[in-house]
């Protein structure tokens, strides 16, 4: 097992090395940093960070690869990565059997699972799910932590709902008619669905509406992932990774047109035609520009920026063309925060609950010892 | 998984070839061959103990931590666990009524369309450029899109299963039909054998050996089907079970799917062997 991990490794730094950098004379530190699904727009933090430096200005040198969540955590646990973008209710699991990992950097603050359904039809609230048939890519995972909780939250449980396996297919699946509503990330699929209604490529579904579990419960999200000795024996990496990561993020959150165009060179096939480039550049110009002449404005002045970034782009281009930005404009609602990074207590103790509802931890423990806040930048 | 039908396609190549040296070579002395059969049985025994031991040995040595490699002891216990609280067995169904419909449906299949390709030069030209492009395109790669076309439930995985199964039905069949040596078929034609009786009185049963080696490696691939199903989309069964211990972290219970999976590859295997030297036993005997 160990060579196959030897291998995958090898395979990770041949295929997944982000950056080939060295600063002036110093030497970086190797990290080795894992993700989830394939490489994605929504990962475009640790693209910035890496693309701008921010992690070389640290003294780090990241290797980044992608694979199953479960397997990436029993790898950090092992020691086999040094850190990871994993959701909350993966490393409360994992801890409950035994793997000693830990959240230090809270990346989503809210919850990114919700439940689509087509407007103007019988479904408008979440006890209309009643008796439907509702889909869900498995039996684990956020996406069914997050119906758990959602149904919870209304006095449902599974049993009033009809529940269907359907894999990673909602889009397919909900716009075939296969479903009549569906678990999604509420930052994605929707997206896409919306998209394909709007082509009239969606069957009758014309527009779509999404119940959100962070609107019912709090409960914790995606951070970046680090074993226990991690922690102990090097914290001075840890908060510099920590360091790097938040600056990638603020730069993302703050002018995602220039967060686009550099997470183009980490993913393969992102939209970008040679007329959206220059539009985004023109855009991450003047973002730039107003944040020098903003340095102090607030998070509902960018948020502003973004919509009206978006509008003028949608007045531009085509949807489709813009579907990916759409992702990563929807994504960022879902990191922004007063205080980045930062790990309520009460979100990682609503989660276990949830989980020992489930049956999918087997005990409870102190839940504050999944997470830490000691290493957010100042 | 696809090692283990690839390891028991050649164990299986092997065992044929030491039966035709041994129908060439001399004869041994009958004192010399009486302990061989006696012992063989103890083969396979040992050589599963050694690997118990082996895998205890690695653990105890700890060169991993418990939660990535458990130790036999630990994942016979959750065996024991999810086999005495019926876990298992739902799982387990799901996945042998899968393989078994798949392999009913593909296998039959594929020695149709084995029979007529290997008919008609000008059938085979038309469709062998398909077949041979469907056949070198990972089942893997396109099982998505049987999920989302026959839905997540029994369906789609009895399709993936046996399409797994078509194909090398299909090569087989056309393989040994047209393996029938000239000097038979002649000989047929001697008799004024219809099309019909050449097929039903020698053909078929000429081909029956390569069929049941591909049926043995088929069952196997029914299986891989099957699980390949599951881990893209499904409520049940031996891979569904692996992919939820996985996103639960229970090691042990992964385990224990993986050990019942291969299990059940070598029954199923047995079990073609066995009704193999029933059907064709006139070919022993010459």
């Amino acid at each position: 097992m160990r060579f196959l991990i030897i291998i995958a490794l090898a395979l990770g730094l041949l295929t997944g090395k982000v950056t080939g950098q060295e600063s002036a004379g110093t030497p970086l530190d190797e990290v080795s940093f894992f993700m989830t699904f394939v490489p994605n727009v929504q990962f475009s933090p640790v693209y910035v960070a890496e693309a701008k430096g921010y992690f070389a200005a640290n003294g780090l040198s990241v290797t980044g690869d992608h694979g199953d969540e479960p397997v990436g955590v029993d790898l950090i646990a092992a020691g086999e990565r040094d850190f990871g973008l994993v959701s909350g209710e993966q490393v409360l699991a994992a801890r409950a059997n035994g793997r000693p990992v830990i959240s230090v950097y809270e990346w989503f603050q809210q919850y990114p699972v919700g439940v689509v359904y087509p407007e103007g039809g019988d479904i408008n609230t979440v006890p209309d799910l009643a008796g439907r048939n509702v889909g869900i890519p498995g039996r684990f995972g956020a996406s069914y932590s997050g119906l758990t909780a959602l149904l919870d939250a209304h006095g449902m449980t599974e049993q009033d709902i009809d529940l269907e396996e359907i894999g990673f297919n909602a889009p397919e699946v909900f716009c075939a008619g296969g479903v009549e509503a569906s678990v999604v990330y509420v930052n994605n699929e929707p997206i896409q669905i919306a998209h394909r209604a709007e082509q009239g490529d969606c069957g009758e579904v014309t527009s779509v509406g999404v119940f959100r579990v962070a609107d019912a419960v709090d409960m914790v999200s995606n951070g970046v992932v680090t074993s226990e000795a991690r922690v102990t024996e090097n914290s001075d990496l840890v908060r510099r990774l920590v360091t790097a990561f938040d600056a990638g993020l603020r730069d993302v959150i703050q002018n995602p047109a220039e967060a686009y165009i550099l997470s183009a060179d980490f993913v393969e096939g992102l939209p970008l035609s040679a007329e959206l480039h220059a539009a985004l550049e023109a855009a991450a110009a003047e973002q730039t520009a107003y944040r020098g002449a903003n340095p102090d404005a607030s998070r509902e002045e960018i948020a502003a920026q973004r919509v009206a970034l978006l509008e003028s782009l949608q007045s531009e281009f085509p949807s489709d063309e813009l579907v990916q930005f759409e992702v990563l404009l929807s994504t960022i609602e879902l990191w922004d925060a007063d205080r980045l990074g930062y790990a309520d207590p009460e979100s990682w103790a609503t989660t276990q609950d949830v989980l020992l509802e489930m049956g999918y931890i087997p005990r409870e423990s102190d839940p504050s010892e999944a997470f830490t806040n000691d290493f957010l930048p100042e | 998984m696809a090692y283990g039908a690839l390891f028991m396609h050649l164990s299986d190549l092997t065992r044929r070839t030491a039966m035709v040296r041994a129908q060439h070579e001399t004869p041994a002395e009958p004192g010399h061959r009486l302990h061989v059969p006696r012992l063989r049985w103890l083969i396979p025994l040992l050589a599963f103990l050694g690997f118990l031991l082996l895998w205890e040995g690695v653990v105890r040595l700890e060169l991993y931590p418990a939660f990535i490699l458990p130790g036999p002891g630990a994942v016979a216990e959750r065996f024991v666990q999810v086999v005495g609280d019926g876990t298992l067995w739902p799982h387990l169904t799901t996945t042998l009524t899968q393989m078994l419909l798949g392999l009913a449906i593909g296998a039959p299949l594929g020695v149709l369309m084995g029979v007529l390709l290997a008919k008609s030069r000008t059938l085979e030209a038309l469709i062998s450029p398909i077949i041979l492009a469907a056949q070198s395109t990972p089942v893997v790669a396109y099982a998505p899109l049987l999920i989302i076309w026959f839905g997540s439930g029994i369906t789609s995985k009895i399709i993936i299963a046996a399409l797994t199964v078509f194909f090398p039905m299909l090569m087989n069949t056309m393989v040994g039909i047209r393996n029938v040596p000239q000097s038979r078929r002649d000989m047929m034609r001697l008799f004024n054998a219809t099309p019909w009786q050449t097929f039903w009185k020698l053909e078929f049963p000429a081909s029956l050996p390569v069929l049941f080696a591909a049926l043995r490696v088929s069952v196997t691939l029914a299986i891989i089907g099957s699980i390949i199903g599951e881990f893209i989309s499904a409520s049940s069964g031996l891979g569904y079970l692996i992919k939820l211990a996985r996103d639960r972290y229970d090691t042990p219970l992964v385990l224990v799917a993986v050990v019942v999976l291969a299990v059940l590859a070598r029954l199923a295997y047995w079990v073609v062997t066995v009704i193999e030297r029933k059907v064709i036993r006139w070919q022993r005997t010459g």
